[in-house]
């Protein structure tokens, strides 16, 4: 057989697999929330390849939080202002795979975590957490003056379709500055 | 024929035909640029896992499909991007090592053979800035047009035209960037 034609089955092969694994990532999710080294972060699936509709869908829970359904990474700037219409101010940033927001978006609100410990018992974790394919924002962590900074950084392979880091930052936040990150989840 | 955006990675059917569409374009693609039939047939299965990992970035209607395929095959042969492959893909099913016949290494030398010049040309370029080589490359190399590498870079087509007569100022001792321009 030619090459092409062996990598072609291949390929196909692969696609099966990564179509069965979307549908199954859900479940796995709250398996691990990663903590690699301090950088906190937590995995949510997002079905990436839906077609036109929709970016994603917000909706407000009777306890006050606001489920947010990321189906692909675009208007950021829109899903900034739907949250902000629910009363908070976010900075939503997508990034490519294997890529970060340079760790200097400003303050972050309670000075931070040094810890994994420290960093589940900080805003900073519980403000947004993962939920199935959506996530979870719990507005009353945002405060007056302050930011929700949500980074979702594309994972092309392993279990989970993409990595959310996500913080509170006191006072004005900068811009994002992507650089390389070795350490995605894969 | 066109495709619809996301349906690339998830219908096998749609796949087949574009693999079948543009599988050689890509071998010559990737044969202007390294000299070996095995790293050929290794970055083809990279650039169509890419093709898997980026058709949601495929947009119907801005830039042909070809141009999109050389914009996400660029990508893969950046050294970024090559070495998040090889962290992330070592116990990959298709990405690595990819087996070959003797067959199929007489096909590819006989393609590299062919694409000899444009090799030439391609290294001639690697003196430019990142920027304009990335112009001169999809334009003389793979005959694209201004506009066409415009969309392929991600770049206005102003800017690509801007580029391009930088690059080819710069390397105008060179007969074959001022030869096959199209259209």
């Amino acid at each position: 057989m030619r090459f092409e034609e062996q990598l072609l089955m291949d390929l196909k092969t692969e696609m099966t697999a990564r179509n069965e694994r979307s549908r199954r990532v859900g479940r796995r999710l709250l398996a691990g929330a990663a903590v690699a080294g301090l950088a906190a972060a937590a995995a949510v699936a997002v079905p990436l390849l839906t077609g036109p509709g929709p970016a994603y869908a917000v909706s407000e829970n009777p306890n006050g939080t606001i489920t947010v359904e990321l189906k692909e990474f675009r208007d950021a700037d829109k899903l900034e202002q739907d949250l902000k219409d629910l009363g908070v101010t976010a900075d939503v940033a997508y990034l490519k795979p294997y890529t970060k927001c340079r760790d200097d978006r400003g303050a972050l609100a309670g000075g931070g975590y040094d810890t994994p410990e420290e960093w589940r018992a900080s805003v900073h974790y519980k403000v947004a957490r993962p939920a199935g394919k959506s996530f979870v924002i719990t507005p009353r962590y945002v405060g007056e003056g302050q930011t929700l900074v949500l980074e979702f950084t594309e994972n092309p392979k392993g279990p989970y379709t993409s990595q959310l880091n996500a913080m509170v930052i006191e006072g004005s936040v900068k811009p994002c500055v992507p650089e390389h990150d070795p350490t995605q989840l894969g | 024929m066109r495709l619809k955006r996301g349906k690339l990675a998830t219908d096998p059917v749609a796949f087949e035909a574009f693999y079948r569409r543009h599988v050689d374009a890509v071998t010559r693609f990737l044969s202007r640029r390294v000299d070996d039939p095995h790293t050929v047939a290794d970055l083809t299965a990279d650039v169509f896992l890419a093709v898997l990992d980026s058709a949601h970035t495929y947009r119907p209607g801005r830039g042909s499909e070809i141009a999109w395929l050389y914009g996400v095959a660029r990508n893969t042969l950046s050294s970024e991007r090559r070495r998040a492959l090889r962290e992330s893909q070592l116990t990959h099913r298709v990405s690595g090592r990819r087996p070959l016949d003797g067959d199929d290494v007489s096909r590819l030398e006989e393609r590299i053979d062919a694409e000899r010049p444009a090799r030439a040309a391609f290294e001639a370029m690697t003196g430019l800035p990142d920027g304009e080589r990335a112009v001169l490359e999809l334009v003389v190399l793979e005959q694209l047009t201004p506009s066409e590498a415009a969309a392929a870079l991600g770049i206005r087509p102003g800017t690509a035209m801007v580029r391009l007569h930088r690059a080819r100022k710069a390397l105008r001792h060179l007969p074959f960037v001022m030869e096959g321009i199209p259209r």
